[in-house]
């Protein structure tokens, strides 16, 4: 090999060695996130990531304000097998389903094992993990601490206890515009947990792998009671057109002594348009006599896309965004609940969130919603027979037989 | 010379392909056309209807199978189907001659001398103009339980306010308003249009022989817009039939699913359910229940002439 040939050689080798960290340089993924989970928070943590992994970009897409709109979206872009999202944070009810359309691609075994065991569950589909949590939630029953103590009632364990403090403290109180409890009536995602509450409390399950365990008495139990909540007035009558963030608001503006909502109630309730602000505490949701206290595993969750054509370095990406250090910036920074459980005893969380370290427990017995590809019917099912029992135009026996029926087509 | 015997030998041969008989000329220039419309109607349309005999869901992971009729007969054991199939036809009911009436009403109004007109023509424009999605929600904060203009009014006046969305009827009767206030001024501006092509004249000789003005709009008005109004029926029942919006943002369905309609249906099963081929099946129902009604008018109005 002659000098000139060499020197071509060298000159090759340099051009290659430049041209390679430019061409890795423009490695961009793109990461779906919902807007109302504080967008601009996990930002910092993509921050984080570009300076740590020199050569990747992070975008992020906004996906809209609740879970409805985000599947809507993704449901179109995901149907066009569109390559340009790489990283998407969903909603702990559909990565099954995302997985089993064939949307996004699995994860090894042992990228779930360190999380809180309720999220290694649910996002192991067929023993295969189809998604990483990226934070936890749960339903619990917020309520006003000064006016449980002025009329000296303890937080109640039973629906029975909640029912009959409420109807005390609103006579007691004597405001026409006073709620005793305030829940999720009207037909969208979370009147589904309204009816799971009341029957996973009697131990009942709806899906058992795959097949549907249906418990008809359990049903009727459960659509009856919060019949009764709006017939007796616990509840207001309008319930049936009441909204996730209307009882957020609802309970912020003074007007309702107990609530059932997810955790980003609590910091709207403390934050600075709240009429509540120190007057609040959270407790576990109550149980049916003789049952235990069950409540609704929420969350979101990150699965990398199977037309990412970045999967190696999506699924790196989804490692960093995932690991203890990120859940804690993120419970610090966003109040969104940790995914690991020492985190809950961090002092630094502890110290940003005092109320975290009494939500382990419950996050830790909270129950996943069916596990199922079909989960949008079985929901659907669920959400508008539960309204109509509220509005009244079905009765809870109906609503039940309704629901067994419908459930039984989709499970087949 | 008979065009037959003309010489056509010093013509360069390629000239020949220029000589088109009328029905090659036509079909040259209506091929643009025919090639479109197939493109961005026959091509789905069939394509629909080949999904709808296949079991073609995408959560299920599983590949296209055909099925035959079965997406039929499932629909037939479906509850839902029936409902938001008869509240769809309830629907179309009561708002095609609600809106055919208020439009009336609007459009003689609009017909009648005033000094400016546009003010008048705006308004009228206006509720037309307006989207859909956003006429659904602006009603749905009138009709709110609560916070909304209707229920103000109602307990001022004395009377114990509506949980609207609570009840199906009330319900029902808070999206046919709606529909009709959105609906009516699409009727008044054709119905508008044709009342400007009655010559003045007519009036003027009925006035002479003594008619009423009662007299006059049955006798003169009506007859000579029926035209208008058959065009405009066709669009507004068509257009009925394929509610989805209001609605949607009204109640979305509920109370339960007493006010789904059925272009509602499908749209759950196809965006939300991914189960493309009972959806299409739902679709094909629905388009045959459109190209029905648009064959009976077509009828009518081939009966006039």
């Amino acid at each position: 090999m002659n000098s000139k040939s060499l020197k071509g050689l060298a000159l090759c080798a340099s051009i290659l060695g430049f041209s390679i960290p430019a061409h890795a340089a423009d490695t961009e993924l793109k990461i779906f996130v919902s807007s109302q989970h504080h967008p601009e928070v996990w930002r910092k943590t993509f921050d984080q990531y570009e300076a740590r992994t020199p050569g990747v970009k992070i975008t992020i897409e906004p996906g809209g304000n609740t879970s409805e709109a985000q599947a809507q979206y993704l449901n179109t872009v995901m149907s066009a097998k569109d390559t340009t999202l790489d990283v998407l944070m969903l909603d702990v009810i559909r990565p099954a389903q995302y997985a089993a359309a064939g949307w996004t691609s699995e994860f090894q075994a042992k990228d779930i094992e360190k999380f809180l065991p309720t999220y290694t569950e649910a996002n192991t589909v067929d023993k295969k993990v189809v998604a990483v949590p990226a934070f936890a939630d749960a339903m619990f029953l917020y309520y006003r601490k000064d006016l449980l103590d002025k009329y000296g009632v303890q937080p109640p364990k039973t629906w029975d206890e909640l029912a009959a403090a409420a109807k005390k403290i609103t006579e007691g109180e004597g405001r026409p515009d006073l709620q005793g409890l305030s829940f999720q009536g009207k037909a969208i995602e979370g009147a589904v947990c309204t009816f799971l509450l009341p029957y996973w409390s009697q131990g009942k399950t709806l899906v058992e792998n795959g097949k549907l365990n249906f418990d008809h008495a359990a049903a009727v139990k459960s659509l009856s009671l919060w019949k009764s909540f709006v017939d007796n007035g616990v509840a207001k009558k309008n319930i049936s057109e009441v909204a996730t963030d209307d009882t957020r608001k609802e309970f912020q503006a003074g007007n309702v002594v107990f609530a059932i909502n997810w955790s980003y109630g609590w910091s709207s309730f403390q934050g600075k348009d709240s009429a509540v602000v120190g007057k609040v505490d959270v407790a576990r949701l109550p149980a049916v006599a003789g049952g235990d206290q069950a409540t609704c595993l929420g969350g979101w969750e990150f699965g990398v896309s199977a037309y990412s054509k970045h999967q190696e370095e999506a699924k790196k990406f989804v490692g960093y965004i995932s690991s203890p250090e990120v859940s804690k910036y993120m419970a610090v920074n966003g109040a969104l609940l940790p995914t690991y459980a020492d985190l809950y005893t961090d002092a630094d969380v502890v110290k940003a969130a005092p109320w975290f370290a009494n939500a382990l427990p419950v996050v830790e017995t909270a129950k996943a919603r069916p596990v199922t590809p079909r989960y949008n019917e079985v929901s659907e099912t669920i959400r508008t027979t539960v309204n109509a029992v509220l509005a009244g135009v079905t009765s809870p026996e109906e609503g039940a037989t309704q629901i067994e029926a419908r459930l039984k087509r989709i499970l087949r | 010379m008979p065009i037959s015997e003309r010489d056509e030998t010093h013509l360069p041969k390629w000239t020949k392909w220029l000589d088109l008989s009328d029905r090659a000329l036509a079909v040259l220039l209506l091929a643009p056309a025919a090639l479109l419309l197939s493109l961005i109607i026959v091509y789905p349309v069939a394509r629909l209807i080949y999904t709808s005999f296949f079991s073609l869901s995408l959560t299920s992971g599983l590949p296209a199978e055909f099925i035959g009729l079965e997406n039929f007969a499932l629909m037939i054991d479906d509850p839902v189907f029936w409902e938001t199939l008869w509240n769809t036809v309830l629907i179309t009911i009561i708002t095609v001659p609600g809106a055919l009436i208020v439009g009336m009403a609007l459009a003689l109004l609009a017909n009648l001398p005033f000094a400016t007109q546009w003010p008048v023509r705006l308004s009228l424009l206006i509720p037309w103009a307006l989207p859909l999605s956003f006429a659904g929600l602006i009603f749905a904060w009138f009709f709110h339980s609560q916070y909304g203009v209707v229920n103000d009014v109602l307990v001022r006046l004395g009377f114990e306010g509506i949980i609207w969305f609570n009840s199906p009827n009330w319900a029902f009767a808070a999206i046919c308003l709606t529909i009709i206030w959105k609906t009516s001024s699409f009727m008044a501006l054709m119905i508008l249009a044709g009342l400007q092509t009655i010559p003045r004249s007519l009036y003027e000789a009925a006035d002479v022989d003594g008619a009423g003005r009662i007299r006059q709009f049955f006798e003169i008005t009506l007859p000579l817009l029926k035209p208008s109004i058959v065009v405009a029926l066709i669009f507004r029942t068509i257009t009925a039939l394929q509610t989805f919006d209001i609605p949607f943002m009204m109640t979305a369905g509920g109370p339960g699913t007493s006010t789904a309609t059925l272009a509602m249906y499908i749209h759950q099963n196809t965006v939300s359910f991914l189960d493309l081929g009972y959806g299409s099946a739902l679709a094909v129902v629905m388009f045959a229940l459109s190209m029905a009604v648009t064959a009976v008018y077509l009828r009518i109005i081939r009966a006039k002439d």
